[in-house]
């Protein structure tokens, strides 16, 4: 069974905000509601100043707070390495968007049922990418097998150095970031 | 990249095959269709966000337009698009869009309508523009234009014999780089995109030029890659921008000395022997007269009158040169700042001339073979009847003609009376600086007509509104691709056009078959005519349709090689380091520097720019890009807003030097930027109350634009001349 | 830092909104209901001083427990967001979610709430009701009266624990993740549930009786909020950064500020007045002044466990690990 993962080349993203739409588009999320996010970070003082470009998605974490806490089943793991949400199950009690440290979840208001990310499982099963991934101008996101040692995540991160968000919390993500900074030569 | 047709059959083979999708890229939206199965349809076609032509493929599921995603075999999009592209749907399905023809009935402004049928409001146009015709002679009906529409509507107005036409792109954005490359190499460093090959560039300079704000795709997927290689960026501009946040080095440079830096730049390059020797003499003249021109201009003077620190002067320069000729100082793109633009493009092509950067990897690729006959089902048109009035007294005026000329014109009737406006796809209220002249011109006019999707500003004054149908509902091209490679596009309909929405070509044609000028019509429909088109150009048309990109083989030849040499087009056939035709015009033949006005103490030069999730006005009211930014701020430096007491976030309004007042906009106190300098994206501020989330949100920066300093060279307006002071919402009456 | 942010959601951004008040009044009662449980479990048991049977404190409260409880479950319905699917918490049993722990204990926690509520109803009241099912179970519940005293007194300290439980288990929201958040709650449950038993006791030397047992409760209560903040205070800069609302005085901030005055006035008041009731000589009449006193200091107790509600559940919505 494939282990998904996604890394994240900081460097080339431009900050475009295309995979935000486009994950959208293809995931009918409600208006106002988003299942990633792009923060600018800039900091020092003028003329020395420093810029972090950084996206943020669920992390299908290996140790997932937000299934452990689920009342019902309906967040799970798969078998895949994602986390997905089952909506017949869910009940809304909004424990997993306590839960998650990534602030990764929302509430779809229309139906009432948690949603996130689900590295467009649907895409991936029919041999695509998921959206972000397709659209990154930058080609900043890569998604692929880590349990494959050919494909492209796998290589990635055994030639760079790459870090996880709160590595701290224990959650094991697996969306890793490389390139913090642009490499100035 | 795009594929060759070599490569499509090779790939068009596997997937007959039945190769995995994920291992083929998209070839064919049939073969995806059928892969897929169920009630989706792939339609190929071309986007119109924005104006860079990108490919893209939507995804039809029983009627509607679910997605949609980039045409990997189209070079501008290479299979991604950027959010606007993505957010087509949201034009598309915007419930605000204009759907019925419109007659005024009340007064300009007043906003009254009555809904006509499409006979009807043709009807009335013709009669209005043979009546104007009659009186005043066809030369009195003029068109503004911007993207496909203007097509259909400049083959209207030239077929009445008026050479009215004016497109604001040339003198509002980017004709004063066009002209100066002109100048110095024959032709421009556009094609159908930059001909920057940013993706082999080891340092790319850039003066200004916002790529990762300004969204270009193909270009910002190329400039993505140059930075994952780790090239060397060096961004000037008095803003922090996205690109300066990739940019080991950022000059934030005083606005208005770029022309110092440029030509401080050549005198090291020369000086310091930085330049191509070899390239220089084979294709360069005038190297000595320059040499001696630029001496003056030392890096101690550059850095005083820059405000830039000395040694951020020379190594920015001495980086481009130790990488010569694999740089590319970027041309930039909206060029029209201060009214010396001709001469600051000349500038930039020099240095990549002294640079040998054009013809070479990492510079400027050249322009790829394209020899298709022209092709036209109609007559030729008349000759016009009077001079056009577009040119003005500009001796290096684009064909795209000049907007404001033909505005003051219009206000002045001289040399003849203006009495008809067509605006199709450009909000020239919004576009053209001078607001109250652009009004005050409306008011003369005996007939407006606006061809357009949203009810904007401008759309909202015409006496006839004309709901154009979205590039999501329509046929356009065939588009001739020139990037690398030279290739064909088209763009068809995902869907039927909604409401009462008509394509531009249809309401062109009819316009014209109502003026008693059928032979102008399209013969049948635009579909029929791209089939006849592609048959003349030995396309095969449902290959097309089908793959929305066709490569056009040995159409690329980038670089320069022994078998392929580089043609310049001007009087000497070389690269004019010293510009004959601006010596026969009395222009200065080598840039020189004068200072311009600079702003005082608590005064702000207003710079504006784009957002990468909007297209100014067009994409304002998109549901899914204005979510992500529903108004614009205005960058302030802390310093200043500490001196002025102004929180970050707090409202204020700005007024600028003729006492004109922005809209209501938030601060950003910001680092971000130079203290004599604000920033804001253009776009904001409508006051349309039909664009209903865009209504009054943020300011509008081309209110504040009440002065302009027209390029003397090529007539266009330089508009980085406004200062605005920052006037604090409580002590607003 | 200059941060800008595309994409965040209203619901995380800049803090977590999802449990408001109906959240925080579940809370509420279901500690009130556990102290209720486990006080009257403590009325029906004592040795020695007899608290006759036939008083409120022993059946009207075992009575009144299961339907506050209710109407704190009906509150946590309103919250859900998908309410159509509320069955699914019991056709599963999730062994490692405290909320799936807590849903099944909610529920399986009314049979032995009712049985004893049943067995405690006193001779009088019975010989007045009318002959049918309701007076023959209760008949038949009575001989088990102390079993389930005893089942309650237990469940009520559990129901009081576990209303702290699932904050507690959010290792993303600082300022509940700490493990004396149950034993917090667990005070201020048996507080408030003490409070309520002097307010509807009717005998001096029951109210006295659990005036006593309500201050040592309070006394617990404040030595366990001063711990809370100090083991946050003294922990990482996430956790110090969580407490901080309760000591910023700015606008933004006020109410929790308030809320931990509020908090400061009413337990030590509280602490006092009765003191003072103990203290005096209130063997057979309790003046009306005294009366007064007595049910006010409850009362305020009470207030002091909705504070501690509600302040809890805002405020550790503001916590979180910020910036990552």
């Amino acid at each position: 069974m494939p282990k998904y993962a996604m890394v994240i080349d900081q460097s080339r993203c431009i900050g475009c905000m295309s995979c935000v739409v486009a994950c959208k588009r293809e995931n009918d999320v409600p208006p106002e509601h988003y299942r990633t996010r792009v923060l600018e970070m800039v900091s020092g003082e003028f003329p020395k100043l420093k810029s972090e470009l950084r996206s943020e998605l669920c992390n299908h974490c290996d140790n997932p707070p937000c299934v452990t806490v689920c009342p019902t089943g309906a967040s799970h793991k798969e078998e895949d390495g994602s986390v997905q949400i089952d909506r017949k199950k869910c009940v809304g009690c909004k424990a997993c968007v306590a839960a998650c440290p990534y602030n990764a979840r929302y509430i779809n208001e229309e139906h009432g049922y948690a949603d996130k990310c689900s590295f467009c499982q649907h895409r991936v099963r029919a041999g695509k990418q998921p959206a972000c991934v397709a659209t990154c101008i930058g080609k900043s996101r890569i998604f692929g097998d880590l349990d494959d040692p050919n494909s492209e995540v796998s290589q990635i991160l055994r030639k760079h150095s790459y870090r996880v968000l709160l590595k701290g919390a224990g959650t094991r993500p697996n969306v890793y970031y490389i390139n913090q900074f642009p490499k100035k030569s | 990249m795009a594929f060759s047709r070599r490569n499509f059959l090779k790939y068009a083979a596997m997937s007959a095959e039945g190769t995995m999708l994920a291992e083929t890229p998209f070839l064919s939206a049939k073969a995806r269709e059928k892969a897929e199965g169920g009630n989706v349809h792939y339609v190929p076609t071309t986007c119109e966000m924005c104006f860079w032509k990108c490919g893209l493929i939507a995804k039809v599921v029983d009627g509607e337009v679910v997605k949609l995603e980039g045409n990997p075999l189209h070079p501008q999009s290479r299979g991604r698009l950027c959010g606007r592209g993505q957010a087509g749907i949201g034009l598309l399905y915007d419930k605000d869009r204009l759907k019925v023809p419109m007659i005024r009935t009340g007064a300009r402004g007043e906003n009254r309508y009555k809904q006509a049928s499409w006979d009807e409001a043709l009807g009335f146009v013709a009669d209005k523009l043979k009546a104007i015709a009659e009186k005043h002679g066809p030369e009195a009906v003029a068109l503004f234009a911007h993207g496909s529409p203007g097509t259909y509507f400049n083959n209207l107005v030239r077929a009445m014999g008026s050479a009215n036409v004016a497109y604001p792109s040339f003198s509002q954005c980017l004709g004063a780089r066009e002209v100066a490359w002109e100048l110095t190499y024959g032709q421009g460093p556009n094609s159908t995109c930059e001909r920057v090959d940013l993706a082999n560039s080891r340092v790319i300079a850039m003066f200004g030029t916002h790529l990762g704000e300004n969204m270009h795709n193909s270009q910002n997927q190329e400039f993505a890659e140059a930075v994952g290689r780790g090239a060397k960026i060096i961004v000037v501009d008095p803003r922090y921008s996205t690109a300066a946040g990739k940019a080991s080095m950022w000059l934030p440079i005083k606005p208005g000395t770029d022309l110092a830096l440029l030509l401080t730049w050549i005198n090291i390059i020369i000086s310091e022997g930085w330049y191509d020797k070899e390239y220089v003499a084979k294709y360069t003249t005038g190297f000595d007269e320059l040499k001696k021109s630029v001496k003056t201009y030392t890096p101690a003077w550059a850095a005083q009158e820059t405000e830039l620190p000395m040694r951020q002067i020379v190594e920015a320069v001495r980086d481009l040169g130790r990488y010569a000729p694999n740089v590319m100082l970027h041309p930039g793109r909206h060029f029209s700042w201060h009214g010396n633009d001709t001469q600051r493009g000349r500038a930039m092509a020099i240095i990549n001339a002294l640079l040998g950067t054009w013809g070479r990897p990492g510079g400027i690729w050249l322009p790829a073979k394209l020899d298709l006959p022209p092709f036209s089902e109609n007559p030729p048109h008349p000759e016009e009847h009077k001079d056009a009035v577009v040119f003005g007294d500009y001796p290096f005026a684009g064909g795209e003609g000049l907007t404001q000329v033909l505005r003051d014109a219009t206000i002045k009737e001289d040399p003849y009376p203006i009495k008809a406006w067509l605006v199709a796809g450009t909000n020239l209220l919004k576009t053209m600086p001078k607001q109250a002249l652009t009004r005050k011109a409306i008011d003369k006019l005996d007939l407006l007509v606006s061809i357009d999707v949203m009810p904007t500003d401008t759309v909202m004054l015409a006496d006839v509104i004309l709901p154009e149908a979205t590039y999501l509902e329509r046929h356009d091209g065939l588009y001739p691709i020139t990037t690398r490679e030279a290739g064909i596009a088209l763009r068809q309909p995902a869907i039927a056009p909604m409401y009462e929405s008509k394509p531009a070509w249809w309401i062109g044609s009819e316009l014209c078959k109502k003026m008693g000028l059928g032979e102008y019509a399209v013969k049948d429909n635009w579909e029929g005519r791209m089939r006849r088109q592609a048959k003349a150009w030995g396309i095969d048309y449902d290959e097309l349709a089908d793959t929305g990109y066709i490569s056009i083989p040995g159409s690329a030849a980038p670089y320069i090689t022994a078998t392929n040499q580089p043609t310049f087009k001007t009087p000497s056939k070389k690269i004019e380091l010293v510009s004959s035709e601006l010596e026969d015009e009395d222009f200065d033949v080598v840039p020189k520097y004068e200072p311009i006005e600079q702003p005082k103490t608590g005064e702000y030069r207003l710079l504006y720019g784009r957002s990468p999730v909007h297209t100014f006005t067009r994409t304002v009211n998109n549901q899914w890009l204005w979510e992500l930014k529903k108004e614009n701020e205005v960058w302030l430096n802390n310093k200043e807003a500490d001196r002025l007491g102004v929180k970050n976030g707090e409202i204020v309004r700005l007024e600028n030097q003729d006492r004109v007042r922005s809209e209501p906009i938030k601060v950003r106190a910001t680092e971000r930027i130079r203290r004599d300098c604000v920033f804001m994206i253009h776009g904001f501020g409508q006051h349309s109350p039909a664009m209903s989330r865009a209504y009054n949100r943020g300011a509008d920066d081309q209110n504040l634009i009440t002065r302009y300093k027209v390029d003397p060279i090529c007539g266009s307006t330089g508009m980085r001349v406004n200062f605005v002071k920052i006037i604090k919402e409580a002590s607003n009456a | 830092m200059e941060l800008t942010i595309t994409g965040a959601n209203a619901i995380t951004f800049p803090t977590l909104h999802i449990w408001d008040w109906r959240v925080a009044i579940y809370l509420f009662l279901g500690g009130l209901v556990g102290g209720l449980l486990t006080m009257s479990g403590v009325a029906n048991l004592r040795p020695g001083k007899v608290v006759p049977r036939d008083q409120p404190c022993c059946w009207r409260i075992p009575l009144i427990a299961p339907i506050l409880l209710s109407v704190g479950m009906f509150f946590l319905f309103l919250d859900l967001e998908l309410k159509s699917h509320m069955l699914w918490f019991y056709l599963t049993f999730r062994p490692l979610s405290p909320m799936s722990w807590g849903s099944w204990l909610l529920v399986l926690i009314y049979p032995p709430m009712i049985l004893y509520a049943f067995a405690a109803v006193p001779d009088a009241l019975k010989a007045k009701m009318k002959d049918g099912f309701l007076k023959s179970f209760a008949n038949r519940m009575r001989p088990h009266l102390l079993k389930l005293a005893r089942i309650n007194f237990v469940l009520g300290i559990l129901l009081a624990i576990y209303t702290g439980i699932l904050l507690s288990t959010f290792a993303a929201r600082p300022l509940w993740n700490s493990a004396i958040l149950p034993v917090l709650f667990l005070a201020s449950g048996m507080s408030t549930g003490t409070a309520l038993m002097i307010i509807m006791a009717r005998k001096n030397e029951v109210k006295l009786f659990f005036t006593k047992v309500d201050i040592w409760m309070i006394f617990t209560e404040i030595m366990i909020l001063l711990l809370f903040f100090y083991g946050h205070y003294t922990s990482d800069a996430v956790h110090r950064n969580a407490i901080m609302p309760f000591f910023n005085t700015s606008h933004q901030f006020f109410p929790y500020f308030l809320s931990i005055v509020a908090l400061g006035i009413f337990l030590p008041l509280a602490i006092v007045l009765k003191f003072l009731e103990v203290s005096g000589d209130h063997t057979v009449e309790l003046s009306p002044s005294g009366k007064f006193l007595m049910n006010a200091s409850a009362v305020m107790v009470l207030l002091g466990g909705l504070v501690v509600r509600f302040a809890l559940v805002y405020a550790g919505q503001l916590s979180g690990y910020g910036l990552m």
